[in-house]
């Protein structure tokens, strides 16, 4: 594996095999390259407790100076549905600044990130999809860390 | 003449490296070196190739006579850093650590016509850290190796004097200074004794050896919180927070920006972190290779 991030990665995933934050839970990491994480959502009626999420971590060879790319995965067994949230496509993509190139910065981990998809749901009060939904997801070809998203709404 | 000749062959050699075709690379650069032998590079790009063909010696003498031909002080960072991995490949940790440190440090410090490519110091700084690793996972092996012949040779001694012992017990006997029963019960407890002196060494020696220890935790603060590896030459930002220097470079190349804070940040605002190098130096110095086991 090139890059720094094989090694980098060895240690997050020992770490993270250890002890975790209420709520996040590592499925798999056969493939280094590839993570799968399962969030649940506490103290948010829009999220019911039994309710999990699935998460899919892709990592190049240049992170963690590179961003990962993280989206939710849509899985019918075990059941995983996307969230609803104004800032999550249907299609699992999410608008998070810590996620693209200009607001991601090499001191977060898997571990941070779930923390913060976490607490961006758990303070979610509209259990809506963002505008132009339907369109978006109709048409988008580009990569998450590709697309320009506009962060009309920076209170979420 | 000769010298335009050898740069031929030098080019053919480049090309055949390139291809994948090592020996073929190899013979065209010593033809190279015979026709002209007073052109580094000819020696470096045959170290190069020596590598790939784990010819360590060649490496060595390769390297050696680049960096005599240039001088020793002057800009050659790739022949300290191919040194270095011969040195490695001979299993001459010491060597290659110092050969890895020159080759970071004229990355890092180059003359103004060095020709530096961008991942150089990544690489070299890479190297270091393989380099301290092996350095030290060696001399704790030697310890161990020694420490067990010391202990062999105490049990030795040990039942040298059980075994005096035991034949004074005979001897008294013979002579009739001692009844049956006494020397049978002094031969035991002449053996109990040296059974017991015998575990307490054992256990000694077991107490002293980093195998039997707890894993124990490697502190935060020696650990760049980019690549998650003990740091060698940590820089400070603004806001007090140190990094391994290679990586924040190689962060500040995309985003010129403090990881932390965001706030804008550039080289030219990092200081090296001298108190800081200090301690990751103690760190290795107490024996790292047992806290990293399973760093390698």
């Amino acid at each position: 594996m090139a890059g720094m991030s094989g090694k980098r990665l060895q240690k997050e995933l020992a770490k993270i095999q250890g002890v975790l934050p209420p709520g996040i839970s590592l499925v798999s990491a056969e493939d280094l390259r590839e993570w799968q994480m399962d969030l649940i959502v506490p103290d948010n009626p829009i999220y019911p407790p039994d309710e999990k999420y699935r998460l899919r971590f892709h990592f190049s060879t240049n992170y963690p100076i590179e961003a990962p790319e993280v989206v939710f995965m849509l899985l019918s067994t075990p059941e995983r549905k996307i969230p609803m949230h104004p800032h999550i496509y249907s299609n699992g993509i999410i608008c998070l600044d810590l996620l693209d190139k200009q607001g991601w910065s090499p001191v977060h981990n898997v571990e941070s990130v779930c923390i913060s998809i976490q607490s961006m749901l758990a303070s979610n009060t509209k259990a809506e999809r963002p505008p132009g939904d339907a369109e978006f997801v109709r048409s988008n070809r580009s990569r998450p860390r590709d697309i320009n998203f506009l962060y009309h709404d920076p209170t979420v | 003449m000769a010298s335009y000749q050898a740069d031929q062959l030098k080019e053919q050699g480049n090309a055949a490296f390139r291809n994948g075709e090592y020996l073929e690379a190899e013979a065209l650069y010593t033809q190279a070196v015979q026709r002209h032998s007073r052109n580094p590079l000819i020696y470096t790009n045959r170290a190069n190739v020596r590598l790939k063909l784990q010819q360590w010696d060649g490496v060595v003498n390769d390297c050696s006579k680049s960096i005599e031909i240039t001088g020793a002080n002057a800009q050659n960072h790739k022949a300290w850093y191919f040194l270095a991995q011969g040195q490695l490949g001979l299993h001459h940790p010491n060597e290659a650590l110092t050969s890895a440190l020159t080759a970071y440090d004229q990355v890092l410090h180059p003359q103004p016509t060095a020709k530096i490519s961008p991942k150089d110091l990544e690489t070299f700084s890479a190297f270091v850290l393989k380099c301290k690793k092996a350095k030290f996972s060696a001399r704790d092996l030697e310890r161990l190796r020694r420490q067990g012949d010391l202990r062999a040779e105490l049990e030795s001694m040990l039942e040298t004097q059980r075994q005096r012992d035991l034949d004074e017990v005979t001897t008294q006997l013979h002579r009739s200074q001692l009844g049956n029963i006494e020397a049978s019960e002094r031969s035991q407890e002449i053996s109990t004794t040296l059974d017991d002196k015998i575990t307490s060494l054992r256990t000694v020696f077991a107490a002293a050896d980093p195998a039997n220890h707890k894993a124990r935790e490697v502190p935060d603060y020696v650990i760049d919180m980019i690549t998650f590896e003990p740091m060698h030459d940590p820089v400070m930002t603004k806001n007090g927070h140190s990094y391994e220097r290679a990586t924040i470079y190689e962060h500040l190349k995309r985003s010129p920006t403090d990881p932390l804070t965001r706030d804008p940040l550039t080289i030219r605002d990092l200081r090296p972190n001298f108190g800081l190098r200090a301690a990751c130096e103690a760190f290795w110095d107490s024996g790292a290779s047992e806290w990293i086991a399973d760093w390698s």
